[in-house]
């Protein structure tokens, strides 16, 4: 069984902390990430196929991220984490082929669902969001 | 205190000043005007007056003068009848007829001359000629008695010489001391007007130095005020002068005009204020997503996996949740502090945790556009007396100019640190676009600006060196365009400097 190999990118901690043993349930290899410098690093030595950013971070944003990923690997899935979804900042992520965004505040379960449909739409079929496990 | 009251209690203060000057004892320029040429027509009456009196004088020094010279006439025409007589033995009638017409004329005379200065031995005078006249009666009674032949009048001969030579000598020193009078009031009548000349000349001088100077005084008092109002210092004009002139009109119509200026003043900050507010709105409203964010997946989390989670990791995502709740308050907080409306008030502020709360209010437009903020900030400073808010102000002013100025490679540094002397300073500095060298100069003036229309009001820069100049501390810039624009805020710190 293959695993898509998930990057998690956010400055605030927590949010990495809370999700990865979410998304390892789901079937991923997760690795997380405070720090977008040390992130930029990890993407240009390994490929990711699906990358989890936030866009607001300091030094290098979710852009410069997305943009790393993509000339790596253009079929890698970027799902932007913004503030706000109408800032300037999410319009440019989704114009230079971002996969999906979400906006923050938001439940860890949609963002797995987002996770999901990436990593089945990339063939990796055993991944699911497992939804059903937790709305029983 | 609301700030209703405070403004009431503003106005009543300026109204009491107004009253205090309206109230002071009036010597007007017009009155110091009037009286100054009412004293030169005094003195011109009483000169004129004098002059006057001195031509009386003389003219009636001139007639006893004249009367002295008749009455002398009269005498010695008197006495060369007499020597007539002597010799030839007639014409004694005509001698006692001048010697009666010289009597009368001194009968007339002598009480005029009693209220002369001169001392005047009129009695002796009298006296002599009424000895002089009675030898003559003597003379013409023994010739009646005695038709054919006379007896030896010797005696009365040296008699009425010696009474005649008495009355000629006296009447001659009466005559020249009169006349030395006219001599002397002639030369007062000359002298007088020279000197009044000289005198009034001298009070002129005199009297234009002290109403220019009077006058001056209160017109270059009133240009410092207004070089101090210049500099934003809208304290009313209260001049030390005890009393109410011409300038205290225009005193009093400053007073208002800077009532006016401070409110209009006052609402420019407020406005400036809330655009600052509107930036910021948008800032805090991520800011306040992230602890919001944190708190959702760890509630989620905690619902989700509850049972796969041991007790110690319940208790650390709920101290998570209580930790991200506070972190939300404080970001509510700083925005509610920025922008709540409380009374100005003067207090000891540490400038370097200023600066840095500040700064964190424009985190996230910094964040936004992803410049980095650097802080530096020197230790153990001594505070500066401020208002918090005011100041918090001026430096979100700064940096959120900063932030405009800077592209994708930007970088801000803010610094605190000693100045010179009695000052500490803080520093804004952007690596941006820089400030063309013909804008310079005008970027503290309202109203410029050099944003598109909508974008800027032109009075952040304006305003804020308003509020710091009533801190008593300045606002300077430096700038290279393309390098770098330094915004440097100098205040002076407490206690070193009362005027903080």
């Amino acid at each position: 069984m293959k695993r898509p190999e998930v990057l998690l990118i956010d400055d605030e901690p927590i949010v990495g902390q809370r999700l990865k043993t979410g998304l390892e349930k789901m079937g991923c290899a997760v690795e997380v990430s405070k720090d977008p410098k040390e992130a930029m690093a990890w993407v240009n030595e390994k490929r990711f196929d699906i990358v989890i950013t936030d866009i607001m971070m300091p030094e290098i944003n979710g852009i410069q991220l997305l943009e790393a990923v993509k000339e790596i690997n253009p079929d890698a899935r970027v799902i932007i984490i913004t503030g706000f979804a109408t800032s300037e900042l999410a319009r440019e992520s989704m114009e230079k082929g971002a996969y999906d965004m979400i906006a923050k505040p938001f439940k860890p379960a949609d963002l797995r669902a987002m996770v999901a449909q990436a990593a089945n739409e990339m063939g990796f079929t055993d991944v699911t969001d497992g939804q059903e496990r937790h709305d029983a | 205190m609301t700030p209703d009251e405070n403004a009431i209690d503003k106005k009543d203060g300026v109204i009491d000043n107004e009253k205090e000057l309206l109230e002071r004892p009036v010597f007007s320029f017009r009155l110091q005007i009037i009286l100054g040429f009412f004293t030169f027509f005094i003195l011109s009456v009483v000169v004129t007056v004098g002059a006057l009196i001195a031509i009386n004088q003389i003219e009636k020094k001139f007639s006893n003068v004249q009367t002295w010279e008749r009455f002398l006439f009269n005498i010695e025409q008197a006495r060369r009848w007499e020597k007539n007589y002597f010799l030839y033995g007639r014409n004694l009638e005509e001698a006692l007829s001048t010697t009666a017409e010289a009597k009368g004329l001194l009968d007339e005379n002598l009480k005029k001359f009693e209220g002369s200065e001169i001392p005047v031995y009129k009695e002796t005078i009298k006296k002599n000629l009424v000895l002089y006249q009675s030898n003559l009666l003597k003379l013409r009674q023994l010739e009646r008695e005695n038709p054919e032949r006379m007896p030896p009048v010797d005696d009365i001969e040296s008699n009425l010489r010696l009474y005649g030579a008495r009355i000629v000598n006296e009447a001659e020193n009466l005559a020249a001391s009169e006349h030395e009078m006219v001599i002397r009031w002639l030369q007062l009548v000359q002298k007088v007007p020279a000197y009044f000349l000289v005198f009034l000349f001298f009070l002129m001088i005199y009297m234009t130095r002290f109403l220019s100077r009077r006058f001056m005084k209160p017109l270059k008092y009133l240009v410092n005020e207004t070089r101090r109002i210049a500099k934003g210092d809208f304290t009313p004009v209260q001049p030390l002068r005890k009393f109410r002139d011409e300038f205290t009109t225009v005193e009093v119509a400053i007073n208002r005009m800077l009532r006016e200026l401070e409110s209009r003043q006052n609402s420019l900050i407020e406005s400036h204020k809330l655009r600052a507010v509107g930036i910021l709105t948008a800032g805090v409203a991520h800011e306040l997503n992230n602890p919001i964010n944190n708190i959702m997946l760890t509630a989620h989390s905690l619902l989700d996996e509850y049972d796969d989670l041991t007790k110690p990791e319940h208790i650390d995502m709920i101290k998570d949740i209580i930790g991200e709740t506070d972190r939300s308050r404080s970001i509510v907080h700083n925005l509610l502090d920025f922008t709540r409306e409380n009374k100005s008030s003067f207090e000891p502020i540490d400038l370097g945790s200023l600066v840095e709360e500040t700064t964190k209010l424009a985190k996230n437009q910094a964040r936004v556009r992803g410049v980095p903020i650097k802080l530096d900030m020197q230790s153990g400073l001594p505070p500066v007396m401020g208002d918090r808010q005011k100041l918090k102000q001026v430096f979100l002013n700064l940096v959120l100019n900063a932030l405009d100025a800077v592209d994708k490679n930007g970088l801000i540094q803010v610094r605190v640190r000693y100045h010179k002397l009695n000052f500490l300073s803080a520093q804004v500095e952007d690596n941006g676009s820089g400030i063309d060298p013909d804008v310079l100069p005008h970027i503290f003036d309202p109203f410029f600006t050099t944003k598109p229309v909508g974008k800027g009001t032109g009075l952040g820069l304006s305003v804020s060196r308003g509020l710091i100049n009533k801190h008593g501390g300045n606002i300077e810039v430096e700038s290279r365009p393309g390098k770098y624009t330094v915004f440097t805020v100098i205040l002076p710190y407490y206690p070193a400097s009362p005027t903080g």
